[in-house]
């Protein structure tokens, strides 16, 4: 069974642009594994070099925050995933 | 006390249930805080004086550019080189002479941020950077002022209201650093966001709805899709970790 992510918007242009991917994982971590074996040039805007989470990337499941230890967080079937950004424009 | 001239200017809003004179009247004694006379400041500034807000602080210590003009409403192409503030001021004078305008042109620093925000009723992050944003958010939990956060880039655009003591501050949700950096936008996209911040900011003052609380919403202008986030007090944040319990007991204020 397998977790809807939604990427946001300036992450798309590494998904062929789709806003939508499902991946399989029982955790976020595992879920963004998929996520970047499916799309690979994601990993460098979502992970530093030592496979943490970047500090200006936020995860939230089913809508609801997923900081502190995102990547440990427990999903299931049906799950929804956000990956977002932190944008500063004015 | 309102007058004639200004039940006759508001009356359209006066008949709200949620606003009526008593509304009104708390509008016209509320005292609001922009920080930024840019993309975002633009709608927010403009839309709160039309309401009938009795004073602003406009800071911003840029001057207007060419290149500004795609999305910073209240500059015109006659405005180029003036300060922001005084383009701003002037604009919104002759808007409503009523409100009280006040421009501010320095630079916002650890340095001078408490003297800046002390006194308003609320501040407006209407900012183009995040070390400045943090700032802002810091002074406003030190401070007990509520804190209207808005933020765009090309199509997307977030906001988010805390009030200090009692809701997740911008500290809580954002942990990290952006490089400041040209980032891409159209003016569609603030005037979105800064028209949901200025209505974030009438409710807190008259004191009706719901806040945007506890929650980040974000706005993809591409789909015209809104999203609500639930985000949660950080019993470690750095900014309002050590407030925690404290603040004002109402969010009229």
């Amino acid at each position: 069974m397998s977790i809807r992510v939604n990427i946001h918007q300036n992450l798309r242009h590494l998904t062929n642009d789709l806003g939508m991917v499902q991946v399989n994982g029982k955790t976020v971590g595992e879920c963004l594994n998929d996520l970047i074996a499916q799309f690979p040039r994601l990993k460098k805007y979502i992970f530093d070099k030592s496979n943490k989470l970047l500090n200006y990337v936020e995860v939230y499941v089913n809508q609801q925050s997923s900081y502190p230890d995102e990547l440990a967080k427990p999903v299931h079937p049906g799950d929804e995933l956000d990956i977002t950004l932190i944008i500063a424009g004015g | 006390m309102l007058t004639e001239h200004e039940r006759q200017r508001y009356d359209r809003q006066i008949m709200m249930r949620e606003i009526g004179e008593h509304g009104q009247e708390r509008l016209k004694r509320a005292r609001v805080f922009i920080a930024g006379a840019g993309g975002l400041g633009s709608p927010v500034s403009l839309y709160l004086a039309t309401a009938g807000v009795g004073m602003i602080r406009v800071v911003d210590h840029d001057s207007v550019e060419l290149s500004n003009l795609n999305r910073q409403v209240l500059h015109w192409e006659e405005d180029i080189g003036k300060t922001k503030a005084a383009s701003a001021t002037e604009k919104l004078k002759r808007l409503n002479r009523a409100v009280t305008i006040e421009p501010i042109e320095e630079i916002i620093t650890e340095a001078n941020v408490s003297r800046l925000v002390a006194g308003f009723d609320l501040i407006v992050d209407a900012m183009d950077n995040l070390p400045t944003r943090y700032l802002l958010n810091k002074a406003a939990v030190d401070t007990n002022i509520p804190f209207f956060h808005g933020a765009v880039h090309g199509f997307e655009g977030r906001a988010m209201t805390v009030i200090p003591g009692k809701t997740a501050c911008l500290r809580c949700v954002y942990h990290g650093v952006i490089p400041e950096e040209k980032f891409p936008v159209i003016g569609v996209t603030p005037a979105v966001i800064g028209c949901i911040q200025a209505t974030e900011a009438i409710k807190y003052l008259v004191g009706v709805g719901e806040l945007l609380t506890d929650k980040l919403l974000t706005y993809d202008g591409l789909r015209i899709q809104f999203t609500e986030f639930r985000v949660k007090k950080n019993p470690d944040c750095d900014h309002c970790g050590p407030l925690m319990g404290r603040g004002k007991s109402e969010h009229t204020g």
